[in-house]
């Protein structure tokens, strides 16, 4: 045990493996704390040291790649971002995220998020197949015209958005904001060309009209992306394009990449090396 | 498409149904802020006022955009609910169906006698 770990936290985590439990159940493990010392790191604890069958998911501890996703006392947390002492508590229940079926202990099912995900085709989507397939210069876009999606972009699809939803609760095939947000990030992406396939998908039921603007999403990111604001700019993309007024968008040319390259700035002289 | 159009009535009907309402409500029960302006409206849910206000055509105008609005205002709503907690599509059609069969019934029931007064 490393010094300045003083406190003990009992970790109160649900327990289901559907190939021997009925229902989920709680176990509790005492574990010591430090400064600084993350939720995930006392999940590895426990399985280093208290129970090895204790399964969760976890991969950069950085809050990257989007993996350690869990309820941390009722509310949606990456693992890896939650500092233990954040909670000012000394017991902490950790329960795998709502809205998707448990394949283990704390591991949900993520595929559903991920085809949902998929049917919005996210990426990009233009006319010009042959510049696609086979590219020979760049698409031209503008700071302020990537700002205007820019946000959406960070997206780690770690799903924690989808478990505070109160509309994926109550409906199971609403596609949720990560997949209305990314559907939001292409249709505004002026190198784009795939509105009309995207738009039909987000404007049909189960999609944006669900949403009840709760703003749960936007608040449980933790990325600090806003996806409830997203949906609601591709509501009014949608009665926009119902109207038949709003901008409409030309995609962005295509130029070829700059042949010639800056060159370095050059080491200040007091970094500069001796050479004497 | 067709959702994005049925959703912008939704919007539109509902500003309708707070202004219409507001009409009737000031009309019919705030006689007395008009009598505090020196207008007498002489009772207005008596039922000679009623029969009076049925027989112009402002009015029946009036009732019958505010019933129109509300009961697509509701019933759109009222899907919108019911769809959220029963996904399947055959149960969405079924309900869509009936909902707008309820919201067809309701609406000739409902403008019936005001356009019978109006018109006799």
């Amino acid at each position: 045990m490393s010094e300045g770990r003083t406190k003990r936290i009992t970790f109160r985590v649900q327990r289901y493996n559907p190939e021997q439990d009925g229902t989920p159940y709680f176990q509790e493990f005492i574990v010591p704390s430090g400064r600084g010392m993350t939720v995930l790191e006392g999940l590895i604890y426990i399985k280093e040291n208290l129970d090895s069958s204790l399964t969760f998911r976890s991969s950069c501890r950085m809050s990257i790649c989007g993996s350690c996703g869990m309820l941390i006392n009722n509310y949606p947390h990456l693992a890896c971002h939650s500092q233990i002492e954040e909670f000012h508590s000394d017991r902490l229940t950790i329960k795998p995220l709502p809205n998707q079926s448990i394949i283990k202990d704390l591991v949900p099912d993520l595929i559903p998020f991920f085809d949902k995900h998929k049917s919005i085709k996210p990426y990009l989507i233009r006319q010009d197949i042959e510049e696609m397939e086979n590219p020979t210069a760049e698409f031209v876009q503008l700071p302020q015209e990537l700002n205007t999606f820019l946000q959406f972009t960070y997206c780690i699809k770690c799903g924690l958005c989808l478990a505070a939803c109160p509309t994926s609760a109550s409906d199971k095939p609403f596609l949720g904001p990560q997949a209305l947000a990314q559907c939001y990030r292409y249709c505004a992406d002026n190198r784009d060309e795939g509105r009309g396939e995207r738009l039909p998908i987000a404007g049909a039921d189960h999609a944006v009209w669900h949403c009840h603007l709760a703003g749960a999403c936007s608040e449980a990111c933790p990325k600090g992306l806003d996806p409830a604001l997203a949906i609601q700019l591709l509501k009014r993309r949608l009665i926009s394009q119902a109207l038949g007024f709003g901008k409409r968008q030309r995609p962005s040319s295509v130029v070829p990449p700059p042949t010639e390259t800056k060159p370095k700035v050059p080491f200040p002289e007091f970094t500069a090396k001796e050479t004497k | 498409m067709g959702t994005a159009y049925l959703r912008l009535v939704q919007l539109v009907t509902g500003v309708l149904v707070a202004v219409l309402l507001s009409i009737h409500i000031v009309l019919t029960h705030l006689d007395a802020i008009f009598g505090f302006f020196g207008v007498d409206v002489a009772e207005p849910t008596a039922w000679a006022s009623m029969i009076e206000r049925a027989s112009q055509g402002v009015f029946v105008g009036l009732y019958v955009a505010l019933l129109a609005c509300g009961l697509y205002h509701a019933i759109y709503g009222l899907r919108n609910i019911i769809l959220e907690v029963t996904p399947s599509i055959k149960t969405g059609r079924i309900v869509t169906w009936a909902l707008i069969v309820i919201g067809v019934v309701v609406f000739i029931w409902g403008t019936y006698v005001p356009v019978a007064l109006f018109t006799s």
